[in-house]
């Protein structure tokens, strides 16, 4: 899919040259070990470094120059994967070929140079106003998932099951840890984006490769990685001898959240086998909890499982009536004990083969898509290619569904719910 | 087959008007693997006041019910739709808004097999008392969902602000007592007054050749019997020009105060270049004075009046439209007093430059251009353009073309004070834990 060079050590640069958008995408992305706290100083450094910089020093004549640009792209952000901490600069900008008489990917190119080399430092450090209110505003957006029932159900099931571990610590950090900050962190994080951490660059679009690898080494110049940034100590897991919690909010909606584990991950060989499984089980809206839970039952408007394949978990999520928890429970246990029991029709194995397909075909229409499914694939050994993807899910059996299902257990069931769903406890 | 090429963008559209009404439109996009398609009526949840197909007086149908019929065209005698797409490995979904019911899906394969089960499951109604009753829990599950979201329930309460009479006040999958009235015969009622295909666009976008594609949309069409095509007859109340409700306050389990100013829009009844040079006009005088590279923008935002939560836009239809500006803030009042001075402030004094005007417009031709690589966002928009006699590949040559006194003239609709609204949300008072 993509072509491969090497810019310095430890620093790759991926182009795909297609004609099929009209714009030109690029993401860089920089990864380290994730911890609590590195993941709190790079959430705010993403903000301080989206305001300002040396060469647009307010934040005003920043956003004048990316209007001015046809209105480009330009946005960092900071996410997860697996035991990684990624931060990234995304940008996506209009190819010149539908503008009369203009160039400005090359103004682009410049712009990225700029906010990633030229920070807006006063004696060796930011200003302390910004500092402060991208302090405030990571931490408010931390708060604000208080406020979406989904998502703060998924993070407080994480926290009991996996607490301080990768797959329970957000890409934003802790309100605490985010107060904790100090300038001169900030300033040494931002030399570490440019000395050690691992870096991939991708670039997507109707673009010619010899033109854009003179580009990236025209416009930017590399360090060598020389250290290895070392992985965060494995916590063990606390055991945990809670297996429910019903928390208690002022709302409607009974939120439940069950958490599954399974050794089988991304890495492992039967994972292509867990994409199907979880299919069956609840990815798609022809599946079992789907049609049992909404369906036959009419309890759910939405009931769906996904596999969480970089930490082994599976996660069911379904929003109910709050009396009728220990129901639905029930109901999506009996789902899961007929997958392991081999209940599988062929029409359920064709039907979820052919929607796995089609989504993972589909993802590449766009060119964001085609960034994020490369950069997690290319971690395996093997060369990714979609037909050779696809090949691996085509010849899998229900007997095979079967033994995976088997691997999977329940671990935790998280509900939240408004005032009335508490009596039946 | 009409051939049109838009030479800037690069993008040939084919459409035809089938002898039975509908509208066919194909858009070949070279480069993608799937292909989407999109079959849409001019149906949503204003309509609830018309005269029913073949009858001669006015009905007035329970709320939500254009919702409820999206939900109800998935379910056959022989089962439910989605297995069908499923096995030809196509995700299909379907969505009602205020104007409009779509059924769409996308698949990289089967494509023609997939838009015959798309054509058929629209165009053949099953309804029964009993299925009808099955759906009751789930969209009240849906109602439930919704009420539970604060952007949701900030974003409907402003709309509800504004209108006193006006449908779009009526939340689209009204509520657990409006759908408790629903029947199967209400159900029929609506569909054969509105299914009709002369009331209907059929989108086809990507992977797709467009003389076959063509081709097997209208055997399926002319092998199948529709009724001759009628004018409908929808009843729209009138509406006031000043908001019903100046102010509200709503308390939920938040974290932080939500706060929207409203403006509601005068100028509503119209369609057509009218429409999209108001709407453009509109839109980028909103960018202008409320953008985020405004002086509006950076005030509040240096002195921590938002969040990144904030959003500023326009948005109509023919018969209602709306301003609105918004955050997640610890400083409502501050917020909306702000806005309004800014309004007072360019009202008497329009210090802006030709250069910005040319680059908020440059920003905007940068987005719809961006907006091009996606192929549901030009099926679902070029739907809504075609039903306001709009077309969606004018955008760009109207953008050019647009002008300072276009935009300061948009720019006048915003500072009728009576048309102003506040819509909060606050946090329950906490005991201190």
């Amino acid at each position: 899919m993509f072509q491969q060079f090497e810019l310095a050590s430890g620093v790759k640069l991926f182009v795909r040259p297609t004609e099929q958008f009209k714009t030109i995408n690029i993401s860089f992305k920089w990864k380290q070990p994730l911890t609590v706290e590195k993941a709190s100083i790079r959430a705010v450094l993403a903000n301080i470094l989206q305001f300002s910089n040396e060469v647009y020093p307010t934040n005003v004549a920043f956003r004048k120059r990316l209007d001015d640009l046809y209105g480009t792209v330009l946005y960092f952000d900071t996410t997860k994967k697996g035991s990684h901490h990624i931060f990234s600069l995304n940008a996506e900008t209009v190819n010149d070929a539908y503008l009369s008489n203009e160039k400005i990917v090359d103004e682009v190119f410049s712009l990225l140079h700029t906010v990633i080399f030229k920070p807006n430092l006063v004696n060796g450090k930011f200003d302390e106003a910004i500092v402060k209110r991208e302090k405030e505003q990571v931490i408010e957006r931390i708060q604000s998932m208080y406020d979406d029932k989904t998502r703060y159900a998924q993070q407080r099931l994480l926290e009991n099951i996996r607490p301080n571990k990768a797959a329970s610590i957000s890409s934003n950090g802790t309100v605490d840890a985010v107060k904790a900050i100090t300038n001169d962190q900030l300033v040494e994080m931002h030399q570490e984006l440019l000395t050690k951490d691992n870096l991939s660059i991708y670039i997507v679009g109707d673009v010619n490769v010899d033109e854009i690898k003179e580009k990236m080494t025209n416009h930017f110049s590399f360090v060598d990685r020389t250290e290895v940034l070392e992985k965060a100590e494995e916590v063990p897991n606390e055991k945990n001898d809670k297996n429910f919690l019903h928390e208690i909010q002022e709302m409607k909606q009974g939120k439940l959240h069950i958490a599954y584990q399974t050794p089988i991950t991304f890495f492992s060989e039967e994972f292509p086998v867990m994409q199907l499984t979880n299919g069956i089980l609840g990815g798609f809206s022809h599946s079992k909890i789907f049609m049992n839970v909404r369906e036959k039952e009419s309890m759910a408007y939405y009931a769906s499982s996904s596999y969480s394949s970089l930490y082994g978990l599976i996660f069911v999520l379904a929003g109910i009536e709050s009396n009728l928890q220990e129901k639905a429970v029930a109901l999506i246990d009996e789902q899961l004990k007929a997958l392991q029991a081999g209940e599988i029709s062929d029409l359920e194995l064709n039907q979820t083969k052919s929607m796995l397909t089609n989504q993972l075909k589909e993802a590449l229409d766009s060119a964001r898509a085609q960034i994020e499914i490369y950069d997690q694939y290319k971690e395996l050994n093997t060369s990714f290619t979609v037909d050779n993807w696809i090949e691996k899910w085509k010849d899998v059996t229900k007997e095979q569904i079967q033994q995976t299902a088997l691997t999977i257990e329940k671990e935790f069931v998280y509900f939240l719910s408004g005032k009335e769903g508490a009596a039946n406890e | 087959m009409n051939k049109n090429y838009f030479e800037q963008l690069e993008e040939t559209l084919y459409n035809e008007t089938l002898p039975n009404g509908l509208d066919v439109y194909i858009l070949p996009k070279k480069g993608f693997s799937k292909t989407f398609v999109t079959f849409t009526t001019k149906y949503g949840s204003i309509d609830r006041e018309f005269i029913p197909l073949g009858k001669d007086e006015p009905v007035i149908v329970p709320d939500g019910i254009a919702h409820f019929l999206e939900h109800k065209m998935f379910e056959k005698e022989e089962g439910d739709v989605f297995q069908k797409f499923s096995e030809k490995g196509a995700s299909a979904n379907a969505f009602t808004s205020f104007t409009r019911t779509a059924y769409l899906f996308s698949s990289t394969d089967h494509v023609l097999d997939n838009t015959k089960t798309l054509l058929d499951f629209v165009q053949q109604p099953y309804f029964t008392e009993q299925t009808v009753e099955k759906e009751k829990g789930i969209i009240g599950q849906e109602i439930t969902m919704y009420d539970d979201q604060p952007d949701w329930r900030l974003y409907f309460g402003t709309i509800e602000n504004m209108y006193k009479e006006y449908p779009v006040k009526i939340d689209i999958a009204g509520t657990i007592e409006t759908i408790s009235h629903i029947t199967a015969d209400h159900l029929y009622e609506c569909y054969n007054t509105f299914y009709h295909p002369s009331n209907m666009v059929l989108f086809v976008v990507g992977a797709v050749n467009q003389e076959e594609m063509m081709g097997f949309i209208k055997a399926d069409q002319a092998a199948k019997t529709f009724e001759e095509p009628q004018e409908i007859k929808r009843f729209y109340p009138e509406e006031q020009e000043a908001v019903d409700i100046k102010e509200r306050t709503l308390k939920m389990d938040v974290q932080k105060p939500k706060v929207l100013f409203g403006i509601k829009a005068s100028n509503t009844d119209i369609s057509g270049d009218e429409m999209l040079n108001y709407e453009l006009a509109m839109q980028v005088a909103i960018e202008m004075l409320f953008g985020r590279s405004s002086a509006f923008y950076q005030e509040i935002y240096e002195n921590g009046w938002i969040d990144e939560s904030y959003s500023a836009d326009f948005s109509m239809e023919q018969g209602y439209g709306f301003t609105m500006i918004g955050s997640d803030t610890v400083n409502p009042t501050e917020l909306t007093e702000k806005i309004k001075e800014t309004i007072k402030r360019y009202a008497s004094n329009w210090n802006l430059e030709e250069e910005d005007l040319q680059r908020i417009v440059r920003k905007k031709i940068g987005f719809f251009l961006r907006a091009l690589n996606s192929i549901e966002y030009i099926a679902n928009q070029f739907t809504r353009y075609s039903f306001n006699d709009m077309n969606l590949f004018d955008v760009v040559p109207a953008l050019e073309k647009l002008t300072m006194d276009q935009v300061k003239e948009a720019f006048q609709s915003l500072t009728n004070e009576d048309a102003h609204t506040v819509f909060t949300i606050l946090p329950f008072e906490k005991n201190n834990d």
